[in-house]
C-alpha cells in the first residue's frame, strides 16, 4: 500500500487567481491553527506573480514571509464528483493562534489526509461492511441500519439499557458528539458509555475540579506575558507546536521569560529551557506529586507564598466548611470532598498539613523524584520568590497527560496547590490550564445518566460505570465504537482484546450469509448466549477492533467532508469548511446517528444539515465554557444560520463562552479573569454569565487548597516500580506522529519514512548495560501486568486502594510483549524508556497496568514497565532511507 | 540511497556544476556553494561516516540546500558534527539528519532538507540535481 518512503517532488502547482478559497483549521492538535484551502479544477495552474495566483503573493517566497506551499500541502480531491487540485496552507493572514502563517509538521502536511485513490488514503471505508464467514463484505446502508436497530432493540428489551454500550471519541466536532450523546444518553439512557481516553465518564483533572480551576481557563497570550512558565507532563514543542513557537519561545527570546519543564524526558523543549536560563526537572516517572509538595514546602518555608492573594481568593476555614465540594448537594464527587482526607480548613490548615508530611521533606522528595534539592529550591525561587523590588513573579502553569494520567487525582491537586501558593489562576500571565491534547469538540445532549449506573460507594451517590470491566463481566451485548480504536487505546491492551474476542469472534454464533434477516437472528442468538454484537464506525478499519473483531462496520466522513465546528485550547470556535466529497457512501457521524435513530423509532433526529445539529446543540451548552448559544440567536436575528455566522469569522473564530454586548457578539479571552470588565447593566439578551467568568468554579467562587496524601497512590506505586532488571516504559505522542496513528504513520509517506515502526528511546547508560544499539530490534516484556477486574457495587475507599483491590480478588496478572526499534539517546531519564503510545501494530499500552485511580477512576496510562532485550537488528540500522537515530534534544 | 530509480529522472532537469574538491573539505566543516542558480545557497559537508547519497572514498560527503523547509531559516553554521545533524534552526529549532538524506529529526518542516545530488571525478565534486523542493519556490529551476 504505502511506499516504504516518500518520493519528494521538486515542483508544486500554484492555485490560479480564480481558485476558490475556503477557511478551516487544522484537524490535529488542540492549538488548531487557521488554514486556507485553495481549490481549482485539474488542468489549470496559476503563475508565480502575485496577480497570477490565488494567494496573491510573489514566488519565490522569502524567509519568514509565509505563503510557501510545500509539496506535502498539495493533493488531488473530488469535489461535486470532479477532480480538483487543493492546497491546504496555513493562513498567512491569520490574526490569532498561528499569526502570519506558522505551522507544525502535522498541520503542514494535512492535505495528505484527503482521500485520494492514488495515495495511501485509498483504503478509506466507503460502504458498510458485515463479517460473513470471517470476512468483511459490503452491504447496503439499509441492511446495516436494519441490523443495528433490530439487534439494539432486542438487547435493550431483554437485557436493559446498560447492556447497550457506546465507546466514542470526545472531540470530533460539536455536531457529531451532540448527536452521538443524544442517542446514547437521551434516547437509550445507557450508563455503559465511555470516551476514547478513559474507561468511563470521569473528570480528567479531578484535583482541579475540587480546587475550582477550569481545564482551559488560560489563553495563549498568558504563556507569553508570564515571567515563569511551568510545563508539566508534556512538551508543547512536540505536541502543541504553535503554542510553543509563537507564544512560549518568543517569551523566552524577547522578554527573558524562564521555562521550567517537569518531565521524565529531556525533549527539545526541555533542552531549550535549560539552554535559556530555565530548568528541566528530569524526574522519575510517577513522582510529580512529591515534587510539587517539595517545591510547595520551599515556598512556604521561605514565606514566598502570595499571602495577600491567598487571603482574598482562597477559602478560609468557614468557607471551606460551608460546602467545599458541594457536600450537601449530593454530587458524584461528594464522598471525596466530605471524606476528610483532602479538605483543608483554609490555607493555615493546608500549610500545617504539608509541613507535617514526610513526603514533602526535601531529602525524601529528592530521593524519590531523582531531582536534586538545589533544583527543587531553584524551581521554587523561579516560581514564587519576590523580585528585588518586592513585586511578584508572574507564573503560568500548563499541564498535560504525562502529569495527570500517571497519578490522576494527586498530581492535579498538588500542582493546583502550587499554583495557589504562587497566586496563579485568575490574572493575565498568571494562569493554570491544561495545554490540551485533542481539540475541544464535545457538546453533549442532556447529561450522563448516572442514576442508571450500578457502580457506587456504600452510602454515596452513584459513580460512572467502568466500561472495560463491565464488558469483561459479560454485561454488554451490543457495542457501538465510534472513531476510536478502543483496544489499543486502553491499558492492558491484550487483556481487553481477549475480552472482546470472547464476546464476538469466539462466539459460536457467526454469520454464514449476508441475508439481513438471517444476520439479525444470528446476532440475537449470540446476545442471548451472552455474546455481543460489535459495531465499528470509523474512517479507516482499525487494526484490532475493525480488522479482527467487528461484526458490522459503518463508514464515516471526516474533516473537510462536511461543515463542522469545534474549539481549540483557548476556547476559540471556528467553522471547518467542507471542501471535498466523502469517499463512496461514507457519511458524517451525526448523519449516521440520525439514520440509526430513525430506524430505532426515536424522535428528534430530523436534521437535514450539520448546521441543524449545531443550532440544536447550542441550547445544551449554555452554562458551559463552550457556550455559543448567543451566536446562534444573533445569527437568526440577522437572517443567517449559525454556521454562516461562524464562517464570517474565518480563521479568527470567536472565543467561548460567547456573550452579547451592545448588540454585538464578544468572545471571552480567559476564564476566572479578574481583569474582565462586564457591563454593569447585566447579561444582555441570551447571554449567560457563569460564575467561572470572573471567579473560581467552587462553592464560593474562591479556590480550595487540597491535601494530597501519598498513601492513596503509594501502594500501587510500590507494586509497579521496576524491579529485577525492569525499566519504566513510558508512552506518549511525539511531534511527527500525533493523530491517533491512522493518518500519519500509516498513510503519510513522509512520516512513514521517518517512523516506519514503533520505537523505544533508551538512555545510553541503560543501553550499554543491555547491549543495545540504535537500530536494534528490542522486545519489552512484562509478565506481571496488574489488571483490575469486577467489583462494581458498594465499595469503600480502602477497597479501592491497590492493597484492597488485591485482597478482595480484583487484581489478576497478565503477560504482555511489545516490539520496537531502539533509539539510544539521552532523552529518557536513566531507568526510563519511552515509546509512541498508539501504534496499532505494536501498542505501548500492552505493558501498562489496568488499575484505576481510587479517587477518580481514571487509568494510570503512562506508567508502563517491563524488561527490555535486544531481539535482532532492524533494516534501518545500516541503511539510510528510513528513520533517524539522532537525538531529539540537540541544542 | 534515498532516491534509487528517481535519481535519473531528477538529474535530467538540472545542470552539472563543479561545487568543490574533496581535498579542500575538512571533517565537520560546512562549505557553501551556489546551485543551480547563483542566488541559491547550499552547503557541502564531510561527515566522516558513510551517509545516504554520500560521495568520496568514504561515501561521507553530502550536500544540502541551506534554507529550512519549515519557514526558510538559515541552516549554515549550525552543523553538529557529534550528531551529524544541522540545526536547530534559529527560528523554530527544527533539526535535520545529514546521514539520512536530510530527514527531519525533530521539528516542524514537512519536507526533508533538499539534498543536492553529487558525483565525483578525481578530486572534483559536481552537483547534478536536487531531491526535494527548495524553500520558498514552486519549482527549483
Amino acid at each position: 500500500m504505502a511506499k516504504p518512503y516518500y518520493e519528494p517532488t521538486d515542483s508544486i502547482p500554484l492555485p490560479p487567481a480564480d481558485a476558490e478559497t475556503l477557511t478551516t483549521a487544522c484537524d490535529y492538535c488542540i492549538v488548531a491553527c487557521g488554514y486556507k484551502v485553495y481549490r481549482w479544477p485539474i488542468g489549470k495552474s496559476g503563475g508565480p506573480k502575485a496577480t497570477e495566483n490565488a494567494l496573491k503573493v510573489d514566488f519565490p517566497r522569502n524567509i519568514l514571509q509565509g505563503g510557501w506551499i510545500s509539496p506535502n500541502m498539495h493533493n488531488i480531491i473530488s469535489h461535486n464528483g470532479r477532480q480538483h487540485h487543493v492546497v491546504v496552507v496555513p493562513d498567512r493572514e491569520a490574526k490569532v493562534v498561528n499569526k502570519g502563517g506558522a505551522h507544525s509538521i502535522r498541520g503542514g502536511a494535512i492535505a495528505q489526509k484527503c482521500f485520494n485513490p492514488k495515495k495511501p488514503t485509498k483504503d478509506r471505508l466507503q460502504t458498510p461492511l458485515l463479517r460473513v464467514n470471517g470476512e468483511l463484505v459490503p452491504i447496503s446502508w439499509d441492511a446495516a441500519t436494519d441490523i443495528f436497530a433490530e439487534v439494539s432493540k432486542h438487547v435493550i428489551d431483554n437485557y436493559g439499557s446498560h447492556a447497550w454500550a457506546q465507546k466514542r471519541y470526545s472531540y470530533q466536532y460539536f455536531e457529531n458528539t451532540y448527536a452521538l450523546s443524544k442517542f446514547a444518553w437521551v434516547s437509550i439512557k445507557t450508563p455503559a458509555t465511555a470516551e476514547h481516553d478513559n474507561p468511563g465518564h470521569f473528570s480528567s483533572t479531578p484535583g482541579w475540579r475540587d480546587i475550582g480551576f477550569e481545564n482551559f481557563a488560560a489563553c495563549y497570550e498568558d504563556y507569553l506575558i508570564a515571567d515563569t512558565v511551568v510545563i508539566s507532563g508534556t512538551d508543547p514543542f512536540e505536541t502543541k507546536t504553535i503554542l510553543f513557537n509563537e507564544w512560549i519561545l518568543p517569551g523566552v527570546r524577547e522578554r527573558g521569560n524562564k521555562l521550567i519543564y517537569i518531565n521524565p524526558r529531556k525533549t527539545t523543549g526541555a533542552a531549550f529551557a535549560e539552554a535559556n536560563g530555565g530548568l528541566h526537572l528530569w524526574l522519575n516517572p510517577g513522582t510529580d506529586t512529591l515534587l510539587c509538595m517539595g517545591i510547595s514546602r520551599v515556598i512556604i518555608e521561605n514565606g514566598w507564598e502570595d499571602s495577600k492573594w491567598i487571603e482574598e481568593f482562597t477559602n478560609n476555614k468557614w468557607e471551606s466548611d460551608s460546602g467545599f465540594g458541594q457536600g450537601v448537594r449530593n454530587t458524584p464527587w461528594q464522598w471525596r470532598t466530605t471524606w476528610g482526607k483532602f479538605q483543608c480548613n483554609g490555607y493555615e490548615d493546608f500549610k500545617k498539613w504539608l509541613l507535617s508530611q514526610k513526603e514533602s521533606e526535601l531529602a525524601h522528595v529528592s530521593e524519590m523524584t531523582g531531582v536534586s534539592i538545589a533544583d527543587i529550591r531553584r524551581a521554587a525561587e523561579m516560581m514564587a520568590k519576590p523580585k528585588a523590588d518586592g513585586s511578584r513573579v508572574k507564573t503560568t502553569i500548563g499541564i498535560e497527560k504525562g502529569s495527570y494520567w500517571s497519578n490522576n487525582y494527586l498530581n492535579t491537586a498538588s500542582i493546583g496547590d502550587l499554583a495557589l501558593l504562587c497566586g496563579t489562576g485568575n490574572r493575565p500571565g498568571q494562569m493554570i490550564s491544561r495545554m490540551g491534547g485533542h481539540q475541544r469538540g464535545g457538546m453533549t445532549a442532556g447529561g450522563y445518566p448516572r442514576n442508571h449506573s450500578p457502580e457506587k460507594f456504600a452510602g454515596r451517590r452513584r459513580k460512572g460505570l467502568d466500561l472495560d470491566r463491565w464488558v469483561e463481566a459479560g454485561k454488554v451485548r451490543f457495542s457501538w465504537v465510534v472513531g476510536t480504536t478502543w483496544v489499543n487505546a486502553m491499558t492492558a491492551t491484550g487483556h481487553l482484546f481477549d475480552t472482546l474476542a470472547k464476546q464476538t469472534i469466539n462466539s459460536p454464533h457467526q454469520l454464514k450469509s449476508t441475508d439481513t434477516k438471517a444476520a439479525i437472528e444470528v446476532f440475537k442468538q449470540r446476545t442471548d448466549a451472552g455474546g455481543m454484537l460489535l459495531v465499528e464506525q470509523n474512517i479507516y478499519l482499525t487494526e484490532d477492533l475493525g480488522k479482527k473483531l467487528a461484526d458490522l462496520v459503518l463508514p464515516a466522513a471526516m474533516w473537510g467532508e462536511c461543515d463542522f465546528t469545534r474549539a481549540n485550547g483557548e476556547r476559540r470556535i471556528r467553522l471547518y469548511s467542507k471542501f471535498m466529497d466523502p469517499p463512496g457512501d461514507a457519511k458524517p457521524d451525526w448523519e449516521i446517528t440520525a439514520m440509526l435513530a430513525r430506524k430505532m423509532g426515536f424522535d428528534g433526529y430530523d436534521w437535514k444539515t450539520s448546521n441543524d445539529v449545531f443550532e440544536e446543540a447550542a441550547r445544551f451548552g449554555r452554562g458551559g465554557v463552550l457556550n455559543y448559544h448567543p451566536l446562534v440567536k444573533y445569527a437568526k436575528k440577522h437572517g443567517k444560520t449559525g454556521h454562516e455566522q461562524l464562517r464570517e469569522y474565518g480563521t479568527t473564530g470567536i472565543q467561548a463562552p460567547i456573550r452579547l454586548e451592545d448588540n454585538e457578539l464578544v468572545g471571552t479571552k480567559r476564564l476566572h479573569d479578574l481583569s474582565l470588565a462586564l457591563p454593569e447593566s447585566g447579561p444582555e439578551g441570551h447571554t449567560v454569565w457563569p460564575k467561572k467568568l470572573k471567579s473560581f468554579n467552587s462553592q464560593t467562587g474562591r479556590a480550595n487548597f487540597i491535601k494530597t496524601p501519598w498513601f492513596l497512590f503509594g501502594d500501587f506505586y510500590d507494586e509497579i516500580k521496576p524491579r529485577d532488571g525492569e525499566l519504566w516504559v513510558l508512552n506518549g505522542r511525539i511531534n511527527e506522529i500525533w493523530q491517533s496513528g491512522f493518518d500519519d504513520i500509516i498513510r503519510r509517506p513522509y512520516i512513514t519514512q521517518r517512523w516506519p515502526e514503533n520505537f523505544l528511546e533508551v538512555h545510553p547508560d541503560d543501553a550499554a548495560k543491555l547491549g543495545i544499539e540504535s537500530g536494534d530490534y528490542v522486545t519489552v516484556t512484562n509478565d506481571r501486568v496488574p489488571v483490575q477486574v469486577s467489583g462494581f457495587i458498594a465499595r469503600d475507599v480502602d477497597d479501592l486502594l491497590f492493597t484492597g483491590l488485591k485482597k478482595n480478588g480484583h487484581i489478576v496478572y497478565d503477560k504482555a510483549e511489545v516490539k520496537a526499534v531502539a533509539i539510544v539517546m539521552p532523552v529518557p531519564k536513566v531507568g526510563t524508556t519511552f515509546m509512541y503510545f498508539l501504534n496499532q501494530k505494536e501498542s505501548a499500552n500492552r505493558v501498562v497496568p489496568r488499575v484505576t485511580d481510587p479517587i477518580s477512576d481514571n487509568y494510570r496510562f503512562k506508567l508502563g514497565f517491563g524488561k527490555v532485550a535486544k531481539s535482532g537488528e532492524s533494516p534501518y540500522k545500516h541503511t539510510f532511507a528510513q528513520m533517524s537515530f539522532a537525538s531529539r534534544a540537540i541544542m | 540511497g534515498a532516491a534509487g530509480n528517481i535519481v535519473d529522472a531528477v538529474t535530467a532537469k538540472y545542470p552539472t556544476k563543479k561545487v568543490g574538491t574533496l581535498s579542500q573539505l575538512k571533517d565537520g566543516v560546512q562549505v557553501i556553494f551556489s546551485y543551480p542558480e547563483p542566488t541559491v545557497s547550499n552547503f557541502l559537508v564531510k561527515l566522516g561516516e558513510k551517509a545516504g547519497g554520500g560521495v568520496g572514498p568514504l561515501e561521507d560527503v553530502v550536500a544540502f540546500n541551506a534554507l529550512c523547509t519549515h519557514m526558510g531559516g538559515p541552516m549554515l553554521g549550525s552543523y553538529k558534527h557529534e550528531h551529524k545533524v544541522v540545526g536547530p534552526c534559529p527560528f523554530h529549532l527544527t533539526t535535520f539528519d545529514m546521514k539520512r538524506h536530510g530527514i527531519v529529526v525533530a521539528g516542524h518542516a514537512t519536507e526533508s532538507l533538499p539534498q543536492v545530488l553529487l558525483t565525483v571525478e578525481g578530486d572534483d565534486i559536481y552537483a547534478t540535481g536536487f531531491i526535494g523542493l527548495i524553500y520558498g519556490r514552486h519549482q527549483n529551476t
